[in-house]
């Protein structure tokens, strides 16, 4: 028996690219009219709700191979937009240099999704609970977004307009990831919460990266919040509050406390901020005091 | 709109040559066009794992990739696990410790605890609970599931 809530996909005319040039010269083509498709696992059960408007093209980008890397380029990471979740959580170049992206690629989906979702899936896609983004925009990340007129680099921070959309035009590309490894000793966690472990949307996530001086005071810190803004961005204030001072959990509460105030302040009060406030307050706190818990 | 896509893939160790829509699901067409009903049909959705099959060795939902995506690659179903009609050591170990009991999610959790065993040699039942996160079963209440793969992998271990 079917389920209900889920049809079958309309027809389309599907085109399967062997090589980038092929795909951006299809999406060229076709222009606002194709839909890129890479792992599937948000697409697939898109185009099965009723009444959906189907694309009318598929590019089918899996097939092309250059686009599942992760690779080191000098002091950078550089990565594939068809790299799964499950190779990035697998990955000792990911866990040596991005701890906090492995651990937050780990807790997508199942083990099934994360064998075929793609991290540039999780990007294009730009749900705002979509758990890769955090880390990378506090490691600094930038996409290259490729098209029948060239490259174009763009910050990922300065990439997502709102919910659902992005910087990139229908013609675009998303063909390389990269970022700074952080160097030996940096201190990183991911924590998110969801309604159940396996197979939960984020309700709220953060992520933090921490350097401390031979004399351990916090010299960076950088943290982003998920799924608490519409677009994710930088928590200056609780991480100027940390940088100069000597970790502790009286210090990483009170970092707690200034992001959840800055939340509410940005997303109103609404029914959820009775619950939301003490508990972006904490998950903060819980997730600096796991950057030390873990590395040491 | 929709031309048939010529797909040929490995199923179960066999060469498979077809002609498919693009928009079918692989789970659709191992069901429906080819008659391999082993694999389940659940959620659609892929929440619940029931339709689990291994595609290149790793655990993948059938009712999220559509059918030409697996040109050129290998798909194995709970079929492939017998593949001479008698069972492999994965099933023997599940009918030995209760762990079937409407049997529906059977075959999804086979292929995931199959890449488990695969990928790994003595999973811990923190690993084993991992890797069956992605498959529901409302019967057993897990328990007998996990038992049986910590046992084949013991088994296993045994063997080689």
């Amino acid at each position: 028996m079917q389920n209900p809530a889920c049809g079958t996909i309309k027809p389309f005319t599907y085109i399967v690219p062997g090589s980038v040039q092929e795909a951006v010269a299809a999406l060229h083509k076709y222009g606002g009219t194709a839909r890129v498709l890479a792992g599937g696992t948000d697409l697939l059960v898109e185009w099965r709700r009723p009444g959906i408007r189907m694309p009318g093209v598929v590019v089918d980008i899996s097939r092309i191979e250059s686009l599942r890397k992760i690779a080191l380029d000098g002091r950078d990471i550089v990565l594939g937009p068809l790299t799964t979740h499950g190779q990035l959580m697998r990955s000792d170049i990911i866990w040596s240099g991005a701890a906090f992206l492995a651990s937050a690629a780990s807790s997508i989906g199942s083990p099934q999704i994360r064998n075929r979702g793609t991290l540039g899936g999780n990007i294009m896609n730009g749900a705002p609970c979509a758990d890769t983004v955090p880390p990378l925009i506090a490691l600094g990340a930038t996409v290259t977004l490729s098209s029948a007129d060239g490259d174009r680099e763009c910050h990922l921070s300065g990439f997502f307009n709102k919910p659902y959309a992005t910087v990139a035009t229908g013609e675009e590309l998303l063909t390389r990831i990269r970022f700074p490894a952080l160097p030996p000793g940096t201190k990183t966690s991911f924590v998110k919460l969801g309604r159940r472990n396996a197979l939960s949307i984020s309700r709220l996530s953060v992520a933090a990266v921490v350097s401390v001086d031979d004399a351990g005071v916090i010299i960076d810190a950088r943290i982003v919040p998920g799924a608490a803004h519409p677009v994710w961005k930088r928590a200056m204030e609780a991480e100027n509050l940390l940088i100069g001072r000597s970790p502790s959990r009286t210090l990483f509460a009170e970092a707690g406390r200034v992001l959840s105030e800055v939340v509410i302040r940005e997303t109103g009060r609404r029914w959820s901020t009775e619950y939301k406030e003490p508990v972006i307050a904490s998950l903060v706190r819980r997730t600096l005091e796991n950057c030390f818990a873990d590395n040491d | 709109m929709n031309a048939t896509v010529a797909l040929s893939f490995t199923l179960n160790g066999k060469l498979q040559e077809l002609d498919v829509q693009p928009n079918m699901t692989l789970l659709d067409l191992l069901r429906e066009e080819i008659g391999l009903t082993g694999t389940k049909r659940g959620c659609d959705v892929g929440e619940c794992g029931a339709c689990t099959v291994l595609l290149d060795g790793r655990a993948v939902n059938s009712c999220l990739v559509l059918a030409p995506q697996v040109a050129g690659r290998e798909v194995v179903t709970v079929e492939g696990l017998a593949p001479l009609g008698t069972l492999g050591p994965l099933q023997e170990a599940f009918l030995d410790h209760g762990a079937v009991q409407c049997g529906f999610c059977t075959p999804g959790m086979l292929m995931s605890a199959k890449d488990l065993l695969d990928h790994s040699t003595g999973p811990s039942v923190n690993e084993i609970r991992k890797a069956i996160a992605g498959n529901l079963c409302r019967c057993t209440g897990y328990q007998q599931i996990v038992e049986a793969i910590e046992d084949a992998a013991r088994r296993k271990n045994a063997a080689e």
